[in-house]
Parts: C-alpha cells; structure tokens; sequence
C-alpha cells in the first residue's frame, strides 16, 4: 500500500493541471464553475479543444485515440478538467457509445463513427428508457423489423438527454419478438434526420429542456448499422450502463462545488453581521461533506483499478448511490446557504448563459432551488438508487430470495 | 496512490487471524461490555510482535510501519477481540518519541504501558486540562483525576497527560502540555486518583503536542483497523443470516425491505475500507495531520454506527442476545467511535477550520 503519487504520476498530474487550467478558455471554465448551462456550441469547442490534444478519449483503445494511461492516470486526468471546470466530455459519446462501437462494432462502424465521435463531429444521444421501461428496461417494446437490407423502426423512447442537439441516437430495439425478453434486443444506431424520426421536449422541474420523448414511425434505418451481433443488445447494454454509473461518480466536479458554496457561505452574513461560514451548524455541515467526499474518492481510487471485461463491476453500483447522495446533499447546501435568496429563481432561458455573480441578488443563489429540484434525478437516472440496491444485494451479497 | 496488500501482508494477517482464533471471546458477565486485561492474549499479541510494529527498530521495535498496524488491527476487530492494543501502540509511540528504553519491555509484553488521557466529567481532549503538573526537575508531581483508564488496573506504568500549573525548572511556562511517565500507577474502579503521585518527564511544551499528535494518529490506525475488522464480520454474519433464517415459509433475502437495507450497509463498508486503508497509508508516510486523521475517524464513525445498528436490526431478537456474536462487534463499533474523541468533538475541530482551504485533496 503507498498514499503518494509517483514522481510520474506526479508530473502527469501537474501536465494535466496545467493544459485544463490554460488551454482550455476561461469564460467556459468560469460559467461551469458557476453551474451555468452551456451551449451545444459551447460543448462543442471545448470538446474539440481537448480531443486535438488527445485528451478527450484516453480510455479508448490506443487505435482509437487511447492513451493505454493506468486508471490511475485516468482518474488524475478526470479530476483535474473537473477541478479545472472544464466543460464535460459527452458522456453519450466518450463514456456510453464509444467505448461499444471500440468493444462490440465492425471495422466500419469504428472508422465511420469513432473519430467523429470523439471530435463531437456527431452529437450522441441515448435511446434506452421507454414510457412502460423504466427501471425494468429488458422490457423495452420499440421493434426492429427486418426489410431486406433495412431495419425498420417503430416505437418511442423517452428521457433522451439533449436529443434536441443531437445528430445521431443508439438505441436498444427488440429484434426477436419471440424470445425470452433480455434475450431478443439489439443495440442499433440511428440517424435522428431519418425521416420518421420526432423529438418532442419535456419540461423539468427547474423550467429547462434537457430530456425529451423520441418518437419512431417506420424509421428505415440500414442493416449495417447494428452494433455487434443481433439480439445481443442486452450485453451491450451492461457494459455501457457500468461505464455510465463509474462516471457518474464525478468527485471533482463535487469537490469544486462545495469549495464554491463555501466562498458564497463566507460572504452571506448573519444578524451580527457574521459571515454564515463561520456559524457552527454551516461549518459542521460543510465539514462533513468533505469527509464524505474525502471518503467517496479515495473509494474511486481504490476501486478503478478494477476491470471486469464487458460486465458491470458492482463497485460502479457503490459509486453511484453514494456520488449521487453527496451530489444532492452539497445542492441543498447551496439552497441553505442562499437561504430567503432561494426563493427568487434564475430559469436558464432567461439568463441567456449569464453567471450574474455581482447582481443584487446573484446568480447562484437563484439558480440553487431550480438546480438542486433538477438533481433530484440523478438517484434516478443512469439505474436508479433501489435498481443499483438490487444489484448489490443480488451480485455482491448473493441475496436472492 | 495503491491499495494493494502485499504476500508479507497476507502472511501477518494470517498470522493475526490464527492467534485471534485460538482466542475467542470469552463468555462474560457483563453481557458485550469491556473486558478486563486478558495477559494470555497480550502475551500472544507479543509473540505474533504486533506490540513493536510501527516503531524503529533503534528504539526497540521491529520497524514495519501504520500499515502493518492496520492490517493486525484488522483481524483483532474481525475476531471480536477486546484489548489493549489502540492504548499500547499510542503509549508506544509517545515512549518512542522521547527516546524512552521503556519501549522495549513494552514491546515484548513485559511491561504494560497504558496511557492516561481522559478525565471525568471533560468532553475529550489530548489534555483535558483538569490534571495539573508541578515540575521538580526530572520529575513532576500530579494533582487531579483521569479516568476512565480502560484495562488501567493491570497497567505496569501509565503515560499521563498534564498541564503544568507554574513555572518550573527548565524554562517551562504555565498552561504548557507535560507528558508523565508513572510506575506503577494506582487504578480503581477504572480511576486514576493522582493526588501527589510523583513520575518521570517524558515530553514536554511543543515536543509533547507533537508526540500527542503523532500518537493519537497511530492509535487512529489500530482503531480503523478494528473497526474495519468489525464491520466486515458484522457484514458477513448479516448476509449469512438473511441467507438462511427463514420466516413466511421463504428465506429473509426474499424481503427487499431487508436486502436493500443490506445493500446500504455494504456502500457504508467499502467506504470504511477504503478510508481506513488511507488513514493507514497517510499514516505510515509521516501524515499525522489532525484534520486528515479526523476526517478518516468520522467516516468510520458514521459507517461503524451504521453497520453496527443494522446489522443488529436485521438479525432481530438474536441480535440483542449476549450469547451472539453481533451485538458484541456492534458494541466494539461503538466504543471506538469515543475512543480518544467522537465524532461531534472531532467534526468541532474540523468545523473550526473550513474556511482556511478550498478543497480537501487526497492525491498527493
């Protein structure tokens, strides 16, 4: 066992520091910092900026843009673009489809829709969840039907994250009607300007558009762009879902937060014109949460050298219920901090990407409630805390009834 | 940072485990509560040269480091063994510090140094500052009370913390931390009644907080290590238990009301796990930063409070009996989680300093 980094590591660590924090541009780096929502232009060139410096997959295979980095290094890598407030990689496309077109796809598929996918020439969105497949997702009803050298597509998918900006979806279809359900899906890719193809948003509680419903009437979508072998969708499926919950743990990103409501709680003052950081309940919380957060990455650390080929490793199940309570607990910080402020709120529409820290009332404090009701959905995203309950209970524990 | 054990590690836990095995716990009167001082054991801990690990070897001890400690302390919390293992080390160190020859016959289990930190009726402090010193040259005489001193009647010699109350021979100031080293120390009742008793200068002013400091840190690494220990059995006894007990005709991990609450306590033991191992890890680098050691005892805490409550609830009555070893490892979880502090004096002193520092960083 050994705490300190190596002297290599140690330089990997300040090279990252130092391009996250110089190369990629301040005004995106600050408006992240401030939790203000971005752009797709905005995602776009930061995305861009990181993956010419080979940066934006490193967890791919070296073919691909890998960099065959320790998970040690990735997890350095992960952290400082986080701490730095670099806007985050597309997750639907470095952390979900890429990694199953690397894995499972054709020699095609890979010079077709790889480099494009790590430059964000294609913005990725994921069709998993339907109306009636939720947490039970093998119960999925879109079909594929084969047409000759087409599938054709009908059904609809919802939740679909930032489809509004999207070029292209991945989405789990049933191709055999007939067999046992996890057992009849495919893993298909579908261009959303197919004719056929709707996208109706969804308002969320925090009055943004984030998630839509994605509708298919008879979607002709060409056989080669079905990923791997048909109705083996369900096993692509996992190995996406654990890289998906792994990311989810995004300590960096919650560490920066909480150090942010900490600079708003020391200049929020009390009746005695105390700064509110120094009052013992606010300072015992925050200390808390940086135990909690303390021990939440050191777990990350332990834990990512883990490899579990093609299947989810439980310990993604452990992150991913304890990076999402601590993510809500540090959002109710911020409401409890902006205490009367919160009641006033900052809908991203009307703000027009502005972080409005010097306004009376700033932007923080009126974008806490709507931002912490928004974050309510990640114990329900990405499988929902009772659904990773299950699995650890089940596959950790051996708790079958 | 790497968490890996290595075969060295494996063979001393095995070592621990076996040594641990040939002495379970023993039946008791008072249910799970402390054990008096089982010399057996001690002798055994010695033998297996746990009582010398952290320490250099040119101060008599046998020059591993806080992560052998923790991989011991690990299996004594797993077995559900009581001791004096937390005290010794910390007492240990504080003799290795001042450079005192006691250390060796401390280490082979000849002499059983205990320290003295707590006092009635005082909320929890390295030097709770009811127990005053007045220096006489080597020496220093003691006024006041400690306690409780755990195991302290069977205590060959004790390490006692105290304020000095005037000013004394060698430049000492009044309100400054002494460290004294008493022979044969009298304990009643868990109670050290110091009126008069006369002892050795081990430390003293800025050297004695800095060998407190890097004490409390070992002692730290001796109870994650238990605790750790404690919260894996209490874990697996509940999976077995839910596995096998069956109630309505079907086994108890049928009920997702009980899984689920299972699976809880597991997020709260690989959490424990890995900041026990980093406290271990810091530790035995030379980081006995208080605020980083504090941090690492409230997640135990937390998580040690957790298991332990659960584990007893999902076993139902069998968990509250004597007879089962559950509530007995829940018992353990809960005394060191006050041992040298609790979570609320510790989360005080952290509390206290949050607006120093961004972000707390662990890679390092």
């Amino acid at each position: 066992m050994q705490r300190s980094l190596s002297a290599e590591d140690a330089r990997f660590q300040a090279e990252m520091r130092e391009f996250m924090t110089t190369q990629v541009p301040q005004e995106l780096r600050d408006k992240v910092t401030a939790g203000v929502e971005l752009t797709k232009e905005e995602f776009v060139r930061s995305q861009r900026i990181l993956n010419a410096a080979g940066y934006a997959v490193p967890h791919w295979p070296a073919e691909w843009g890998g960099r065959d980095w320790t998970p040690r290094q990735l997890h350095i890598w992960q952290s400082e673009m986080q701490s730095a407030g670099v806007p985050a990689l597309l997750p639907f496309n470095v952390s979900m489809v890429g990694p199953v077109i690397a894995t499972f796809g054709s020699e095609e598929q890979k010079e077709r829709f790889l480099p494009a996918t790590a430059n964000l020439d294609i913005w990725w969105c994921q069709g998993f969840s339907e109306p009636d497949a939720g947490s039970d997702l093998a119960s999925l009803r879109t079909t594929a039907v084969r047409d000759g050298d087409e599938w054709v597509v009908n059904g609809q998918k919802t939740w679909t994250t930032m489809a509004q900006h999207a070029d292209w979806i991945f989405a789990l279809v049933r191709t055999d009607p007939s067999a046992k359900k996890q057992e009849g899906i495919s893993f298909l890719l579908i261009d959303m300007t197919s004719p056929g193809v709707e996208v109706r948003p969804i308002q969320l509680l925090d009055g943004g558009h984030e998630v839509n419903e994605v509708f298919f009437t008879d979607v002709r979508v060409p056989a080669e762009n079905l990923v791997g072998e048909e109705n083996r969708g369900w096993d692509y499926a996992k190995f996406l879902l654990g890289n998906e919950r792994s990311g989810i743990a995004a300590v960096g990103a919650l560490k920066r937060h909480l150090a942010r409501i900490k600079s708003y709680a020391a200049r929020v003052t009390d009746e005695n014109g105390e700064s509110v950081l120094g009052h013992p309940l606010v300072a015992a919380r925050v200390a808390e949460l940086e135990a909690e957060l303390m021990a939440l990455e050191v777990t990350v650390l332990r834990v990512a050298g883990h490899s579990h080929d093609g299947k989810p490793d439980p310990a993604s199940s452990i992150l991913k219920i304890r990076a999402t309570q601590l993510q809500q607990d540090v959002l109710e910080l911020a409401v409890d901090v902006a205490g009367s402020m919160s009641l006033v709120w900052l809908i991203e529409d009307d703000a027009a990407g502005e972080i409005e820290e010097d306004a009376v009332i700033p932007g923080w404090a009126r974008r806490s409630t709507p931002t912490y009701l928004n974050f309510r959905k990640a114990s329900i995203y990405g499988g929902s805390n009772e659904v990773q309950r299950q699995i650890i209970a089940g596959s950790v524990l051996g708790l079958k009834g | 940072m790497d968490f890996t054990l290595d075969s060295e590690h494996k063979a001393l836990a095995d070592a621990v485990r076996e040594m641990a095995s040939r002495r379970g716990a023993r039946p008791s009167a008072n249910g799970a509560g402390p054990r008096p001082h089982d010399p057996d054991l001690w002798s055994a801990m010695a033998e297996t040269g746990l009582l010398g690990l952290p320490f250099r070897e040119e101060a008599g001890g046998f020059g591993a480091s806080a992560v052998e400690v923790f991989v011991a302390a690990r299996e004594l919390g797993r077995a559900g063994l009581q001791s004096a293992y937390a005290d010794a080390l910390l007492a240990g160190s504080v003799l290795a510090d001042a450079g005192d020859d006691l250390l060796g016959s401390a280490v082979a289990g000849e002499a059983l140094v205990l320290p003295a930190l707590a006092e009635p009726m005082r909320a929890f402090a390295p030097v709770p500052g009811g127990v005053t010193a007045t220096i006489t040259g080597e020496g220093a005489v003691l006024s006041g009370t400690k306690g409780p001193v755990p195991t302290g009647a069977a205590a060959t010699h004790a390490v006692v913390t105290a304020r000095i109350d005037e000013e004394g021979a060698g430049g000492s100031t009044s309100g400054e931390t002494v460290l004294v080293l008493l022979d044969g120390p009298r304990v009643e009742n868990d109670v050290m009644v110091l009126d008069g008793a006369s002892g050795r200068i081990l430390l003293r002013g800025a050297d004695a907080d800095r060998a407190l400091v890097d004490a409390l840190a070992h002692a730290s690494v001796v109870l994650a290590g238990q605790a750790l220990g404690a919260m894996e059995s209490a874990m697996t006894m509940t999976s077995d238990y839910l596995r096998t007990r069956k109630q309505f005709g079907v086994p108890l991990a049928a009920f997702q009301a009980l899984t689920h609450r299972a699976a809880d306590m597991y997020v709260s033991l690989e959490l424990a796990r890995s900041t026990a191992m980093y406290l271990a890890m810091s530790v035995a680098e030379g980081d006995t930063d208080p605020a980083l050691v504090g941090r690492c005892r409230v997640v135990l805490a937390r998580t040690g409070r957790h298991i332990g409550q659960e584990a007893i609830q999902l076993h139902g009555g069998i968990g509250v009996t004597a007879e089962y070893a559950v509530g007995h490892l829940t018992a353990m979880l809960t005394a060191i989680e006050r041992t040298y502090g609790d979570p609320r004096q510790l989360l005080g002193r952290l509390a206290a300093d949050v607006a120093d520092y961004d972000t707390v960083g662990v890679l390092t």
